[in-house]
């Protein structure tokens, strides 16, 4: 369950500030996998940020009982002039896998996204397809109730994709997943609402097909 | 390049350093070589020095790192300090290596004085740089201001001049740069029989070190949510 109350959020830039949200206040209901839709700058990303702590709201609160992962995302979360292996050690340092853990994990990482000798080479020297791979492997080898994915699973090869599903279809009988895409297909295929983001709004659907109707409209 | 800045930096310092005071003095300061009266207090207060402005800069470097929610400023502050302190021994081992093969007296007269000093100006550094970083994340415009601000400190401090050789009629306000302190201070412990200017106390910094360490951590709590908030860029 999600909680988001009298949420305000802005940014600066050199033309002064811009609101992204102003006064927002919405509950998302449990155990759904949830879409969310809308144009390009209307905040998706920042939405997911805030959901995730990632990002702090300038005022308001946002409230969960869920254990949430990191926002994967195309950028960020990556130490670019550390190795593929050295940032994924990292992760699992933060989030007390060592040892054998840590073992385990780097090799899932490494299988899944399959980057074979390429682990050993800085992060910045990755195409963007292998680093959203890695970042995407990286969060599946962690146990969560929730997943943020963030267009991570739109650059990837087909190959890739056919993986993908394969790891959700295990991991969301116990968990589930926040995704930001602009492919309606996968938003038909993972999600059960979908929220449209929209000029500071939010609307909520619980039907997937009508928000996608709202959406094109 | 930047590895090799930081060694280049201080010898850049002390070679011009050098030329300049040979030709305008004699060699030798407080009987010590000039070029290892200088190292000995520039070596720390570059260190302080970078403390101090990268501090600053952590946050938006690290931005990314943000987004593990177990991370917060106060991490990458910790981490800014350990990085650049280890650097900056580095480059002190190399450099009194360097001296001491080409035949300069490398002694230190009271190691763990010595010690005790260069980590009470360690504090003092992480306190200032994380006041000046939490105003700085307020206020952005007066990052400029600050890095300016420190290069006339290099000429107060005493580091390539003995705290003596400073206009005596500015001393009474002099005195009050807690850098000034330390350099004297680092001195005094490396140079056997090395006079202080009067006023100069260890006291001093610690009472500076201790205001700066708890107003930083007071303001780090008060803004700690500010901080990771992509709010100000």
């Amino acid at each position: 369950m999600f909680e988001l109350r009298n949420v305000t959020k802005s940014y600066l830039t050199p033309k002064g500030r811009r609101y992204v949200f102003r006064d927002l206040s919405l509950a998302l209901p449990p155990g759904k996998n949830i879409g969310l839709i809308g144009r390009n700058g209307a905040g998706k990303s920042t939405l997911m940020r805030l959901l995730g702590g990632a990002d702090i709201p300038d005022s308001g609160t946002i409230v969960t009982d869920r254990s949430i992962s990191w926002p994967v995302g195309l950028s960020g979360g990556f130490q670019g002039s550390m190795t593929g292996r050295e940032n994924i050690k990292f992760v699992c340092r933060v989030y007390g896998a060592t040892g054998e853990a840590m073992r385990e994990k780097v090799r899932f990482v490494q299988d899944f996204a399959d980057i074979g000798n390429w682990i050993d080479e800085p992060i910045k020297t990755y195409s963007s397809g292998m680093r959203s791979r890695v970042a995407f492997g990286l969060s599946m080898a962690f146990d969560f109730d929730y997943y943020l994915i963030d267009e991570v699973m739109s650059v990837g090869d087909a190959q890739f994709k056919s993986r993908c599903e394969e790891v959700f279809k295990e991991k969301l009988q116990r968990s589930n997943i926040i995704v930001v895409t602009h492919s309606m297909s996968e938003i038909k295929k993972l999600c059960d609402i979908v929220l449209f983001v929209n000029n500071g709004k939010i609307d909520i659907y619980e039907d997937v097909a009508e928000g996608i109707k709202a959406y094109k409209k | 390049m930047g590895a090799a800045w930081t060694l280049a930096e201080p010898i850049c310092h002390l070679l011009v350093f050098t030329l300049l005071w040979s030709q305008i003095r004699n060699r030798t300061v407080a009987d010590v070589e000039y070029p290892v009266f200088v190292l000995i207090a520039l070596s720390p207060f570059l260190l302080y020095r970078n403390i101090a402005l990268r501090l600053m800069d952590s946050l938006r470097e690290n931005r990314s790192l943000f987004g593990y929610k177990q991370i917060k400023p106060l991490d990458t502050y910790v981490a800014r300090m350990i990085v650049e302190t280890c650097l900056s021994i580095t480059v002190y081992a190399i450099l009194v290596f360097l001296f001491a093969w080409f035949g300069y007296d490398m002694r230190v007269s009271n190691p763990l004085e010595w010690v005790a000093v260069l980590t009470l100006g360690l504090v003092f550094s992480f306190g200032l740089g994380m006041l000046l970083a939490l105003i700085t994340h307020a206020m952005p415009s007066l990052k400029s201001v600050i890095r300016l601000a420190f290069l006339p400190l290099f000429f107060i401090s005493g580091v390539m001049i003995p705290a003596s050789y400073l206009p005596q009629w500015l001393m009474p306000y002099l005195i009050y740069n807690p850098f000034l302190h330390l350099t004297e201070l680092i001195r005094f412990e490396v140079v056997p029989y090395y006079q202080t200017v009067d006023g100069i106390s260890a006291r001093y910094v610690i009472e500076w070190a201790t205001i700066l360490v708890f107003v930083s951590l007071g303001g780090y709590r008060a803004r700690r949510l500010h901080l990771i908030s992509t709010k100000n860029g």
